[in-house]
């Protein structure tokens, strides 16, 4: 599903440069629910951001379904998001100005899936998510563990085969954070492919398999049970 | 790909600042077009054709410094000096200059011994020259001759006999029908004036007066202390003729003052108020829909700042650089639709004030929506470049934590 074979990273200013990836190599197969941990500033938000086509590596190669994805046009990039991927953010990321229902139909309309279908996709990702009853509230009327599902059902409803979660449950209540991942782990085994970065051990140690990013690097794998990344290095 | 709906749900949550732009962008437009009718009024007004060869006249004004001076030889001397000047064409005696904003104007009437009623027209007392000289079309009738031309005293009681007038001024005398050979009077006791010709145009001494156009001119010279000549020259032979004018007038005879100016000059002078009217107007009109384009572009600054994270969020699930910019030219665009919208309305009520109580011109469909047209290209063009600053925020936006 996601391969990357010595991406590198680096940011520039005029006096100094910060190599955020360094050799970063790391494959998820299709289907995995892989946890990725690591002290702040190791790099964890700037694989997410690569991961993600947010951001372009300085260099090495990243194959996304298959797909070289390192060097794809702006536009490309947008249309692979759009397509394959699903974000769910720490902040949830909803536009406050806009109801549920709205919320999660902005990525269909840029996928320029007809009013119809889009209606049928929303309505589907609210029940699953258990939120059908409030598609016309503002997300300022819902709690917060009620937000991040918006968002969840927002990454779901273009039915992507990747998700990518960058700290899910980390601005939750423990409970919430509970309903959260056991979600997200439903997800899972519907088939869709997880990559959560996360700051919970816990959280983490629920995937099948855990990364650890330290310096740039993955420098540790924990729960590998489908596949490992040095093995890829 | 629009996105109306959301849009203006986002936009109804964020309405005080739309509404204040959009209210802006209302009374810019009420205020623009209102402004361009009285500029077009006025621009119509100066370019309006005068009938006379304004370029090519000359006018003289001299005031004799003897007490007893022989005026109407004076008179007579001069204008056959001017008209055998190498590149004059004619010459003209005349009480006042046209166009110049000083004349003078009488009230007539079809029937004698009137008092109530009749049309007011400005005239003029000049010789059988003044057709050629001041380049007028005669589209009915006779030219003055020498035997209709007189010469009286400034103290003498005098009524003309015959008269040559304007076209506008014999359709408002006796519309619909064939002005010469009819006779108008100038109220009280007056004798009869006989019409002999009508020129196609004249716009008069006050090209201002809601009267301008009619005019009257007499066969006569009163002869007073001072006298006006109008020479008309050659194509193009204007200033070398004026140069030579003054000495040649001063060398035939050195006992009087002598001024001199171009028609055009005195034309322009005329026309002052107009212009500084119509300057003043281009340049209020001008700052307003600067400082609407301002505001623009400072409101869509502020919005773009103010939704960074949201731009990045949108382009993260899957907005190309062009969905971004779009959806702020489009949501500028409907800012300014309805301010517009608002503005036509508020044209059409200011104008319908400015008519009533100043007599202003009436603002057409056409110009109202000319004005709107600019306004609204105005306002896409100066969220242009805030929009296409939006669309190259990153993605990566999504995932910053501020």
């Amino acid at each position: 599903m996601l391969k990357m074979h010595n991406i590198r990273k680096s940011y520039r200013t005029d006096t100094i440069e910060t190599h955020a990836l360094r050799d970063f190599s790391l494959q998820v197969n299709e289907g995995e629910f892989v946890s990725v941990t690591g002290p702040s500033g190791s790099g964890k938000t700037t694989f997410l951001n690569i991961a993600g086509l947010l951001e372009t590596p300085t260099g090495g190669q990243y194959l996304l379904d298959g797909e070289d994805v390192s060097s794809l046009n702006d536009r490309d990039r947008s249309r692979l998001r759009n397509e394959k991927i699903g974000f769910i953010f720490q902040g949830f990321n909803l536009i406050p100005d806009l109801n549920l229902f709205d919320n999660i139909d902005v990525p269909l309309r840029y996928r320029g899936f007809n009013a119809k279908e889009r209606k049928k996709r929303i309505e589907k990702v609210l029940e699953q998510v258990g939120l059908s009853a409030r598609a016309k509230h503002l997300p300022a009327q819902l709690s917060g563990g009620q937000q991040q599902r918006v968002a969840i059902a927002r990454a779901l409803a273009g039915e992507p085969r990747f998700l990518l979660a960058d700290e899910p449950t980390g601005n939750l209540d423990s409970l919430m954070a509970r309903q959260v991942m056991e979600l997200l782990e439903f997800i899972n085994e519907w088939g869709t492919t997880i990559v959560m970065v996360t700051h919970d051990p816990d959280l983490a140690r629920r995937a099948h398999r855990n990364i650890q990013i330290v310096d740039g690097q993955v420098s540790d794998l924990q729960h590998g049970t489908v596949g490992a990344a040095r093995e890829i290095a | 790909m629009f996105e109306l709906k959301p849009m203006l749900s986002a936009l109804w949550r964020n309405k005080i600042s739309a509404l204040l732009i959009a209210l802006q962008l209302a009374l810019t437009l009420a205020i623009v077009s209102n402004a361009t009718v009285i500029v077009q009024d006025r621009l119509e007004k100066i370019a309006r054709p005068t009938g006379i060869a304004v370029s090519d006249i000359i006018s003289v004004t001299f005031m004799p410094v003897p007490v007893n001076y022989d005026m109407a030889s004076a008179v007579a001397a001069d204008l056959e000096l001017l008209r055998n000047m190498p590149g004059v064409m004619d010459a003209t005696v005349t009480n006042q200059i046209p166009l110049s904003g000083s004349g003078s104007a009488s009230t007539y009437f079809t029937e004698p011994n009137q008092e109530i009623g009749g049309e007011n027209a400005n005239y003029y007392q000049t010789d059988e020259h003044f057709i050629d000289t001041l380049g007028l079309n005669l589209v009915a009738g006779r030219n003055f001759t020498r035997a209709d031309f007189d010469v009286i005293g400034p103290n003498d009681t005098y009524e003309p006999r015959v008269a040559i007038i304007t076209q506008k001024f014999a359709d408002v005398m006796f519309p619909g029908e064939d002005a010469v050979g009819k006779f108008f009077y100038s109220g009280g006791d007056g004798k009869p004036r006989e019409i002999i010709g009508v020129v196609e145009r004249h716009l008069g001494a006050w090209p201002s007066w809601s009267k301008a156009g009619q005019v009257a001119f007499y066969p006569l010279l009163v002869t007073g202390n001072h006298k006006r000549y109008l020479i008309r020259t050659e194509p193009g032979q204007r200033d070398v003729v004026y140069k030579q004018i003054e000495e040649k007038l001063a060398e035939r005879d050195p006992q009087r003052v002598i001024h001199l100016d171009t028609l055009s000059k005195k034309m322009a002078q005329s026309y002052v108020s107009d212009n500084v009217m119509v300057k003043v107007l281009s340049a209020v009109m001008t700052l307003l829909t600067f400082i609407v384009a301002l505001g623009i572009i400072g409101l869509t600054i502020f919005w773009i700042n103010q939704r960074s994270k949201q731009i990045g969020v949108r382009r993260a699930l899957g907005a190309t650089r062009a969905n971004i910019s779009r959806y702020f030219l489009v949501e500028n665009t409907l800012i300014a639709g309805t301010g517009l919208v608002i503005g036509m309305a508020a044209a059409q009520v200011i104008n319908h004030f400015m008519v009533n109580q100043f007599s202003q011109p009436a603002l057409s469909m056409a110009t109202l929506l000319i004005c709107a047209a600019i306004l609204l290209s105005v306002s896409v063009t100066a969220a242009l470049a805030p929009a296409i600053r939006a669309a190259n925020i990153s993605p990566a936006m999504a995932t910053r934590s501020v």
